[in-house]
Order: C-alpha cells, then sequence, then structure tokens
C-alpha cells in the first residue's frame, strides 16, 4: 500500500464508521423493532379463527415475499410521490424495511407458536385461562425462545440489506462508501474498508444474539 | 344418588367427525367422594374427562358442576363467561403432565392464582409454597420441569390444579407416564386429597387404587357405562360380560 492509499483509507474510516453508526445501525434497529411489531400481529392474524384476517395477513406476506425489496423500495420512495405521497429517504427506507422483516418474521413467529404442544394450551385453559392470558404468558416467551435464532439471523440480514437504502438517497454506509470511491478512485481499498465496518457491527450483534439466547435457554434442558 | 349431587351429567353425546365417542353418558357424584373411570382403551374416558372441564364440548346433553348448568346443543357453543366459569371450578390433572416448562415449580403453582383469581404474588406465593410442601416437594420449588422427575413433575401439577380452589379435581391416568417406582409417591398425593374430602374423578387403570381411593366406579366400553357402583361391586363382582372381559385382562383376578 502506498503513503497516499493510506492517507485514503485514514481519511475514510471515520465518515464510514459515522455513516454506519448514525444511518445504518438507525434504520436497522428502528425497522427491526417496528416489523417485529408488525410480525407478531400477522403471525396473530395468520393464526386467527376469523378468515378476513387470515386472508388480508396472507395476501401481504405474498406480496413481501414474493417482490424484491429494491423494487418495493423503489415503489416507495420514487414511486408514491406521483400519487402525492412524498417521503423522506429515511421514512421510506423505514417503510419497506419493517414491511420486509414484519413478513418474513411473522412466518417465523407463526412456526414458533405453533410448535407449542397443545397440552400447553389445554393446561392453560383448565385453569381457567383465557386464550389472551395463555397467548401471553404461557405461549409467547416459550415461542420467543424458539424464534429468537431464527429472528436473530433475520437481524444480521437486515442490517446488510439496509445497504440498499442507498439506492434511494439515505446516506448509510454503503453509499458513503460509493461517495468515496467517485472521489478518490480506490474501490478495491474503500469498499473493503466499508465491508470491514459491517463486519465489526455484524460481529457485535452476532455475541448480543448468543448472549440472549443463552439468557432464554435457562430453563431448558441441557 | 344420596347427598348433594357436586357433579351431574345426563345424556351427553360426543362424536368426532363420523365417530360416537359417547353415546349418552349419566353420572351424578356428590360432594366429598371419589368417582374411578375405568375400561378398555378408546372407550371414551379420557374424553369424557375432557368434557367435565369443556377441553371437549358435548354435542348433546346437559351437565351441572357446583350449581352451575349448562346445555348443550348441535350447532351451539357455550358462551366464553360459561366455559370460564366451569373451568375455574374443576382442577385437571393430565396424563403427561403439561407443565410450564419455562416456569419454575412455584411459578407454576402460582400462575393462575395471579392471572386467574387476582391475587398478589406474595399471596400466591405463600399458597404454592404451602401446596408444594402438601405434596412433598418443599425443596423443589425453585427448579424447572427438565429438573424434576416424572413423578415430581405429576405433583406440581397437582398442586397447580388445587392451587384455584377447584371444587372437583379430574385425574387423566395421572401414573400411567411414569416409571413404576415413581406411581406410589403420585398415587399417596391423590388418595390424601380424597381423605380430606376432595371431590374427585379418576381415569385409572390401577385397579387396586381404584378399589381402595374410589367411593364409585363406573366401567364404560365403547361409549356407554356398562357397569357402575362401589368398588367392591364393580371390580369385585362385575355382572355384564363386557366388565367380566375387561377386569379379566386388567387384573389377577378371577371375576368369572
Ligand atoms: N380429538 C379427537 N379427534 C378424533 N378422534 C378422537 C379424538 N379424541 C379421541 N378420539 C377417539 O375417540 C375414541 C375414544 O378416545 P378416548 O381418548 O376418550 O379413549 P380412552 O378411553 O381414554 O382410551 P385410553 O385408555 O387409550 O386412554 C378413540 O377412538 C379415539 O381415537
Ligand atoms: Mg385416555
Amino acid at each position: 500500500m502506498s503513503e497516499k492509499q493510506i492517507d485514503i483509507l485514514l481519511d475514510s474510516i471515520l465518515p464510514l464508521l459515522k455513516a454506519g453508526v448514525a444511518f445504518t445501525i438507525p434504520l436497522t434497529i428502528v425497522s427491526f423493532v417496528l416489523g417485529m411489531i408488525v410480525a407478531v400481529l400477522t403471525a396473530l392474524a395468520r393464526l386467527s379463527s376469523l378468515w378476513p384476517l387470515r386472508a388480508v395477513a396472507g395476501f401481504y406476506v405474498w406480496i413481501i415475499r414474493c417482490t424484491p425489496l429494491l423494487v418495493q423500495l423503489f415503489i416507495i420512495f420514487y414511486g408514491l410521490p406521483y400519487i402525492g405521497i412524498v417521503l423522506s429517504s429515511f421514512t421510506a427506507a423505514t417503510i419497506g424495511f419493517t414491511l420486509s422483516v414484519g413478513a418474513y418474521g411473522s412466518e417465523i413467529v407463526r412456526a414458533s407458536i405453533q410448535s407449542i404442544p397443545k397440552g400447553q394450551w389445554e393446561a392453560a385453559s383448565s385453569l381457567g385461562m383465557t386464550r389472551v392470558q395463555t397467548l401471553r404468558r404461557i405461549v409467547f416467551p416459550q415461542a420467543a425462545r424458539i424464534s429468537l435464532p431464527p429472528l436473530g439471523n433475520s437481524f444480521i440480514s437486515l442490517l446488510k440489506d439496509t445497504s440498499l437504502a442507498g439506492s434511494i438517497m439515505y446516506l448509510e454506509l454503503f453509499r458513503v462508501s460509493q461517495e468515496i470511491v467517485a472521489r478518490t478512485y480506490e474501490p478495491l481499498l474503500i469498499y473493503c474498508a466499508a465491508a470491514v465496518v459491517y463486519l465489526l457491527f455484524c460481529s457485535v450483534l452476532t455475541w448480543l444474539q448468543s448472549t440472549m439466547e443463552k439468557r432464554l435457554a435457562r430453563y431448558s434442558a441441557s | 344418588m344420596r347427598g348433594e349431587a357436586m357433579i351431574e351429567i345426563k345424556d351427553v353425546h360426543k362424536s368426532f367427525g363420523t365417530l360416537e365417542v359417547l353415546k349418552g353418558i349419566n353420572l351424578s357424584l356428590e360432594k366429598g367422594k371419589a368417582l374411578a373411570i375405568i375400561g378398555p382403551s378408546g372407550s371414551g374416558k379420557t374424553t369424557l374427562l375432557r368434557c367435565f372441564n369443556l377441553l371437549e364440548q358435548p354435542d348433546r346433553g346437559q351437565m351441572t358442576i357446583g350449581g352451575t348448568t349448562l346445555h348443550f346443543q348441535p350447532g351451539s357453543s357455550i358462551r366464553q363467561a360459561d366455559t370460564l366459569a366451569l373451568r375455574k371450578r374443576t382442577g385437571m390433572v393430565f396424563q403427561s403432565f403439561h407443565l410450564f416448562p419455562h416456569m419454575t415449580a412455584v411459578q407454576n403453582v402460582m400462575e393462575a392464582q395471579v392471572t386467574v383469581q387476582g391475587k398478589s404474588k406474595a399471596a400466591a406465593r405463600e399458597r404454592a409454597e404451602a401446596l408444594l410442601a402438601k405434596v412433598g416437594l418443599a425443596d423443589k420449588a425453585d427448579s424447572y420441569s427438565h429438573q424434576l422427575s416424572g413423578g415430581q413433575q405429576q405433583r406440581v401439577a397437582i398442586a397447580r390444579a388445587m392451587a384455584v380452589d377447584p371444587d372437583v379435581m379430574l385425574f387423566d391416568e395421572p401414573t400411567s407416564a411414569l416409571d413404576p417406582e415413581l406411581v406410589g409417591d403420585v398415587l399417596k398425593v391423590i388418595r390424601q386429597l380424597a381423605a380430606e374430602g376432595m371431590t374427585m374423578i379418576i381415569v385409572t387403570h390401577e385397579m387396586r387404587f381404584a378399589e381402595q381411593v374410589a367411593d364409585y366406579v363406573v366401567l364404560m366400553d365403547d361409549g356407554i357405562i356398562v357397569e357402575e357402583g362401589p368398588p367392591q361391586q364393580v371390580i369385585g363382582n362385575p355382572q355384564s360380560q363386557r366388565a367380566i372381559q375387561f377386569l379379566n385382562r386388567v387384573t389377577n383376578y378371577d371375576v368369572t
């Protein structure tokens, strides 16, 4: 590496980290939290005994799963202004990723809820607990433990997928690295630096995930 | 029957699809008495027991538990409030325990006291600890179910069902999932409850136990009651051919 390259690298590291901390991470966390709320509600709707609820939820999951995320983001950010809905790139990205997490997450949540043995429902019912009480006190805590590993994976994927938000003008880590490359003509160096920053964030998340899994696994047979 | 009927069911029918599992069951049980239900596999014992707390809803018939009467008709369902009210009067103990695995023993016993009865945590814990002591598990209060033997899990399950002060306890083959050496502890707890005057219905394959604990025995076969009465009569001196066949198979007694 030449001295000039080292200078460029040193100058780039800070903006890349900043973009990650100020843009990539907030988008990831906000979308994931909102997405999980959507996921749980969608899962409950799909397990509901009311067919209109099941139908709406099934339609939503179908649309989101069977169209590319990038296309969804473009529709939200570039398309909606034509019917008078103008969104900031952060809002548009948050909506897009929330819907995505909600749809994929709902499948995970639904499978986890369905994997709780019928006997748990019956034991709770026989004690006089209502359906809602049973969900809240008996089924969700157990389903959460089962869904944590796959949801952790979704979270980590989401962190990386936020790089797509660069294409709708959101100044996240990848977009910032592209801008630096345009200025410096050092694609190998800068994109590798961006990859290292993603790697760093991802490692922290992976560690957090395994810590949480251990805490939740307290009661399971070892 | 004599005395105040705690439970009474009349002409209860239940089908699963085209399979009629209960073909008109009549039963009544006085407060403080223990009823054992025996009979061959598939005769409808579990289904009948589950009807008492509406885990299965009868298609037809009528059921009275502790003064609340419900009528069943095809196509109409029981109101949620009535279902919950009835379930608060009955405690159910399952063949395979169904403890809540994410809770400790004491939390299992506290749960319904807090969520269903609205008790404070402190009051619920106090009662839960007393019940665990009663079933001989005072020292296991903080264990999770995977840290307990089957017999211990079943005793926690009994304490859990007792915690909401049911009028009637329902047991579905409470010992048949247990290793033989663990059966005794569970039966001892049930025997003690019976001695204290708990009204109970026990589905069991343990004929000796039924003889010792039950005030009445009913023998079911193919969805009907084929024999009923005190244990000496039903188990010791059955009249019907089907009862004799069944008892010959499950006991060492020569009843012919
Ligand atoms: N949910 C269900 N759906 C369909 N059929 C059922 C259902 N529950 C029970 N049955 C059928 O009803 C019949 C009676 O079952 P039940 O479990 O009441 O018998 P049981 O007397 O308790 O037998 P066992 O001694 O083997 O426990 C059986 O033929 C069983 O297959
Ligand atoms: Mg059975």
